[in-house]
């Protein structure tokens, strides 16, 4: 039932915040008590499984729950949880009250719809990281797309509506494809004698006569890709970064992208093994591409949105690099780095929205000699600006650190072309620090020091990001049997 | 022993850690006091480890990183070479902490200046005592941070700004390098435990040695500013004097020589592998050297020494030297730090000038100034009976002792290299001495106090390692596990060379009075004032950075505007959109078909039906 609770919590609970537009305050309260009680259902998850790590059930998962829902074409509400699906539900549920403490001021128009919209993107990405059902997936995957839709509509800045619609054809005509992937796999799976199913575990070994494979596995693939977003599908992520509003660029950037990736592990690979071998050296090009070109471009950015947005989807290249070298070690670093990312990445996208709410401007060349207005703001950007570039001893570094070394063992020329992301992300990171922090202020913005609600979202992210930087061991634990599972790597 | 171990790492983090949270809030002299005392708790227990060391002990804290066959654990590894380092380290950065006390003493940041200074210890000690290579690319990457931080201390001036991005970016450069060596390792042993893998080397081809002795090679270049990663080390004097001699006596620019020395026991089986670090090292210590004679600004040419004294380190490194090595990296840790606290009370002293040409008459004013000053360059200069001497003729020894061709050769380059240190010593000793009398503004004791002990150090270093004829040294034995002294070595060689080096040294010393002494030295400033091509050229240091400039940094920024404009949004983007513009257009295409005319429709229906039937007539 606990699964239950996780996903539908946050899509009910945002119901009645629709109704609240005229009541603000009592919006706001009552969707962190939501955003924290489901937090408190992830704690008693934790609390309750006696090993996390260890999947008692077939296939790894350690709770599951089984109903029919159409039997006619056999769907059924399968959802379960591994050690993966854990440590990214458990990503969610942490993100998601931090986005609407981050949103807390800045949003004064139609404040219920807004955290409505995010519970409902709460419930939908829980949804996503559950489902073992292919059709039931596909629904909270289609859903995901409308709150993100709106809150970038609404609620965004710039170009907004343009920022908004492409957004949503992009990931739209991806899953759109999908659709009829997880359709076609459905018929080959009838064709082959099996009964009728959706349920990934079932499907999973599927045979697909000749040439038949490939496609499908494509269909699966072009979605996750444009939502991951792989170059070069990805020019929807920097206008749709640019144009949301804070919660948004942080539920994007650290809930989001990580749907995308956690597709191709959770079914890309299992369902399409010889396919994605196949296509293996197509997505290590595309993995490197998109850590060099990511951070190169990213070098060359005048707003300071649009620059972690690039940094994001360099970032993304090397969680790809792991996924495609598929060693034990690389997937263990790539599904960990979906987590760093998202903390990393989400301070970020929380510090510039910050900036840009005192400001009234996201222009990098409008600011400088920050440090001398508001030292402690200044001190945790960097901290995380240094955590984004993979500073050992915070996050990002074991993530990284580990998909180099597993992808060293299946790709070593790929791997080396990678290392140059170490050097890239550092130039456009210490541009940034010198333009942002350092120097003299260049125009006489209201920057004032960090106020005490930006202190519990930062300092919160700021501990995880430690803590996961000098203790990781714990949620690589978590990792090892479902990875071993999914490698064949033992565990 | 595991306490004194976690004690000398633990309190100088604890340290920086409270002064980076609270150092606004505290006061100045909690702040002060806090910094020196956890660097001094660090020196006591380094002390208390000396004295009770008696075999390598390995210590595990923590698990860090553990997943599947991948371990890097919290491990630390205490031996001879660890041991004598961390106690320099210590030693150094202590009476650098106190100088700072002085210098910082009207700077309203110092909270975060300590914080910084004493995180930079910690990594430092870290990176030493690691027992793994991803727990000593932690404190690798740490000093490399603290140092973009502390040489653009004063960040309001940008030019500071630049100097600590390009120091961070150019060790970065080299780091790369020392990842791709680890992924390699851990690819090649499963491990990436220093004293594991150190005794697995002769499974490997010769071949792949060098390979992975190459890239760590290329990562030691970047932190010891070997050639061609060097450009970073001069601007890196933009930061407060006290940071260049942390950073360019004791500890970051010997992190990259450290780390040779730690894995020669791997990769040193390759002899391509020795002559191309002996190489880098004799090639860097002879263009520093050349760069040195040109400099003007004071703290300028102390750097590139300093860069031209790792070159020595290196060469002895790869000469095979190891003792000889830690050495000359003792006693350089003594009398370049010596030198820049000296420099720094000097450039106090005369209100923040430190043109060379622009300074002078110190003859007077502060003797205790004076005397460390030139004690630490007598040292420099290698003068006859200083610690320099001894140490660096320790190196000369080794590599004149290889008997071979190569050896010979860089034998006679180090010469060549000891004879243009003692000029540039000697030509800024005369700079500064010359001239007329100035008035010197009085310094604080804590800036002045930490010369005296350093001082003494330089000048009596060799007490840590007598040559041999005059008993056996005690670094000699300490290290012996390491590196086994040569036997039946004849104390008339050793003598003969020490006799030659002496010799150079002194000659350098004549050169420099004939140029530079007495009234000839106003004529050489008139002279410098507009300086030849070939002094330019020394001056710009071989115009490196402008190389660099045109083949790298400048093609990097247009590429990435070039790629963003032409690329992202005329190309991909654009194409995209395109895309969007024509599905709409055959949308509105598609879309007239729907006139509202039902006679259209009915011949539409007509049509297809007729197809339809049609077509399942014909199959």
């Amino acid at each position: 039932m606990v699964l239950t609770l996780l996903i539908f919590l946050p899509l009910l609970g945002g119901l009645p915040l629709l109704a609240l537009n005229g009541r603000p305050v009592l919006a706001r309260r009552l969707a962190l008590a939501i955003a924290g009680a489901e937090l408190g259902a992830m704690v008693l998850v934790t609390l309750r499984t006696p090993q996390l790590g260890v999947g008692t059930l077939p296939g790894g998962y350690f709770l599951m729950e089984d109903r029919s829902w159409i039997p006619t074409f056999g769907i059924r509400y399968l959802v379960g949880m591994d050690g993966i699906s854990y440590l990214l539900a458990a990503l969610t549920a942490f993100i998601t009250p931090l986005a609407i403490f981050t949103s807390w001021r800045s949003i004064r128009e139609k404040v219920g719809c807004h955290f409505a919209l995010i519970l409902l993107l709460e419930g939908a990405i829980m949804g996503i990281f559950l489902s073992l059902d292919l059709v039931l997936f596909y629904l909270f995957w289609e859903g995901m797309l409308i709150p993100m839709f709106l809150l970038i509509g609404v609620w965004g800045h710039g170009n907004r509506i343009r920022s908004a619609l492409k957004f949503f054809l992009f990931t739209f005509s991806g899953s759109v494809l999908m659709l009829l992937g997880i359709i076609g796999l459905h018929l080959v799976h009838l064709a082959g004698g099996g009964k009728a199913t959706f349920a990934l575990p079932e499907l999973i070994g599927t045979r697909f006569p000749p040439g038949v494979e490939g496609w499908l596995c494509a269909a699966f693939l072009l979605a996750f890709a444009v939502k991951a977003p792989l170059v070069p599908f990805h020019t929807w992520l920097p206008d749709a970064h640019t144009d949301a509003p804070t919660a948004g660029s942080v539920d994007l950037a650290g809930l989001l992208l990580k749907t995308g990736a956690y597709g191709f592990i959770r079914f890309a690979w299992p369902l399409f093994p010889h396919a994605t071998a196949r296509l293996t050296p197509l997505l290590y090009v595309v993995a490197v591409a998109g850590i060099i070109y990511g951070a190169w471009i990213a070098y060359a950015q005048t707003d300071m949105k649009r620059l972690v947005a690039y940094s994001s989807i360099s970032h993304m290249g090397f969680i790809m690099l792991g996924i495609a070298a598929w060693t034990p070690l690389s997937l263990t670093g790539s599904l960990l780095q979906m987590v760093n990312h998202g903390i990393t990445t989400g301070a970020l996208f929380a510090l510039v929205g910050m900036l840009g709410e005192r400001a009234g401007t996201r222009e990098i060349s409008a600011f400088g000699g920050l440090w001398d207005r508001a030292p402690f703001l200044s001190g945790l950007f960097l901290l995380f600006a240094m955590a984004s570039a993979g500073l050992p001893g915070l996050n990002n570094f074991v993530g990284e650190f580990l998909i180099l070394t597993g992808s060293f063992r299946a790709a070593p020329l790929v791997t080396i072309f990678a290392f140059t992301g170490v050097v890239l992300t550092l130039l456009y990171t210490v541009r940034l620090a010198k333009l942002l922090l350092f120097v003299t202020p260049r125009g006489d913005l209201p920057l004032g020091e960090i106020s005490r609600r930006e202190l519990v979202i930062l300092g919160t992210l700021a501990v995880v990001a430690l803590y996961l930087g000098l203790h990781p061991t714990p949620f690589l634990q978590l990792l090892q049997g479902p990875v071993g599972l999914l490698t064949g790597g033992g565990s | 022993m595991k306490l004194c171990l976690s004690l000398m790492l633990l309190l100088p983090l604890c340290g920086g850690v409270v002064n980076a949270i609270l150092g606004r809030k505290l006061p100045r002299r909690c702040v002060e006091l806090l910094a020196c005392g956890v660097i001094g708790g660090s020196f006591l227990s380094a002390l208390s480890l000396l004295r009770s060391y008696r075999h390598p002990v390995t210590l595990e804290l923590l698990p860090w990183i553990t997943a599947f066959d991948f371990k890097a654990p919290i491990t630390f590894y205490l031996d001879p070479l660890s041991l004598v380092l961390t106690t320099m380290i210590t030693a150094v950065c202590g009476l650098i902490h106190l100088h700072s006390v002085g210098y910082m003493k009207d700077d309203p940041d110092y909270g975060r200046y300590f914080a910084l200074l004493n995180l930079f210890v910690f990594a430092m000690l870290t990176l030493i005592l690691a027992e793994n290579l991803p727990l000593l690319y932690l404190g690798w990457e740490g000093v490399g941070f603290c140092s973009y931080a502390l040489i653009g201390f004063w960040y309001r001036k940008g030019s500071n700004v630049d100097a600590g991005r390009k120091a961070f970016i150019v060790t970065r450069v080299g780091d790369t390098f020392l990842g791709i060596a680890m992924v390699w390792i851990f690819q090649l042993f499963g491990t990436l435990s220093i004293t594991e893998i150190n005794t697995m080397g002769f499974l490997l081809p010769v071949g792949v040695l060098t390979g992975i002795g190459l890239l760590l090679l290329a990562g030691a270049s970047g932190k010891s500013a070997q050639l061609p990663l060097a450009v970073w080390l001069p601007d890196a004097m933009a930061g407060p004097t006290p940071v260049s001699a942390l950073i360019h006596a004791a500890t970051m620019v010997t992190a990259g020589v450290y780390l040779m020395m730690r894995m020669m026991p791997l990769v040193g089986a390759s002899p391509l592998l020795h002559l191309a670090v002996a190489c880098t090292g004799g090639i860097t210590a002879f263009y520093a050297a050349t760069c040195a004679l040109a400099q003007r600004d004071l703290k300028r040419l102390l750097a590139y020494s300093t860069m031209s004294q790792m070159g020595y380190l290196m060469l002895a490194v790869g000469g095979g030297g190891i003792t000889a090595a830690t050495y000359h990296l003792v006693v350089h840790a003594f009398f370049k730090a010596l030198l820049f606290l000296g420099a720094g009370c000097i450039i106090t002293a005369c209100h923040h000038q430190q043109d060379l040409f622009r300074l002078g008459g110190l003859r007077k004013g502060n003797p205790l100034l004076l005397w460390s000053f030139l004690a630490g360059a007598a040292s420099l200069a290698a003068l006859p009976l200083s610690g320099g001497f001894f140490s660096k003729d320790a190196i000369l020894l080794e590599l004149f002792r290889r008997g071979t061709p190569t050896g010979y050769l860089l034998y006679a380059l180090a010469l060549i290299t000891a004879f243009l240190t003692s000029l540039y010593t000697f030509r800024m000793v005369y700079l500064l001495l010359g001239g007329e009398e100035r008035q010197m503004e009085t310094l604080p004791g804590t800036m002045l106090l930490p010369l005296v002990p350093l001082a003494l150090l330089a000048l009596f270093g060799e007490i840590i390692n007598l040559p041999s004829f005059m008993g056996n040294g005690i670094l000699t034995q300490f290290l012996a596990p390491l590196s086994p002294p040569p036997a039946g070595d004849s104390g008339t060689e050793e003598l003969l060379l020490m006799g030659v080096a002496g010799a150079v040294s002194l000659v350098g010393l004549a050169v420099a009075h004939l140029r530079y002494g007495g009234a000839r030295r106003e004529l050489r400033i008139a002279q410098g004032e507009r300086p030849s091509p070939l002094t330019r050229f020394f001056l710009h240091g071989w115009y490196l950075d402008d190389l660099y400039g045109v083949i790298a940094v400048r093609p990097y920024g247009v590429l990435a505007r070039l790629l963003w404009v032409r690329v992202e949004k005329g190309g991909i983007d654009a194409t995209l959109d395109g895309m969007a513009v024509l599905a709409l257009k055959g949308g509105e295409r598609l879309g007239s078909w729907t006139t509202g005319r039902i006679s259209a429709y009915l011949l539409s229906f007509a049509g297809g039906a007729a197809v339809i039937v049609g077509w399942l007539a014909w199959c």
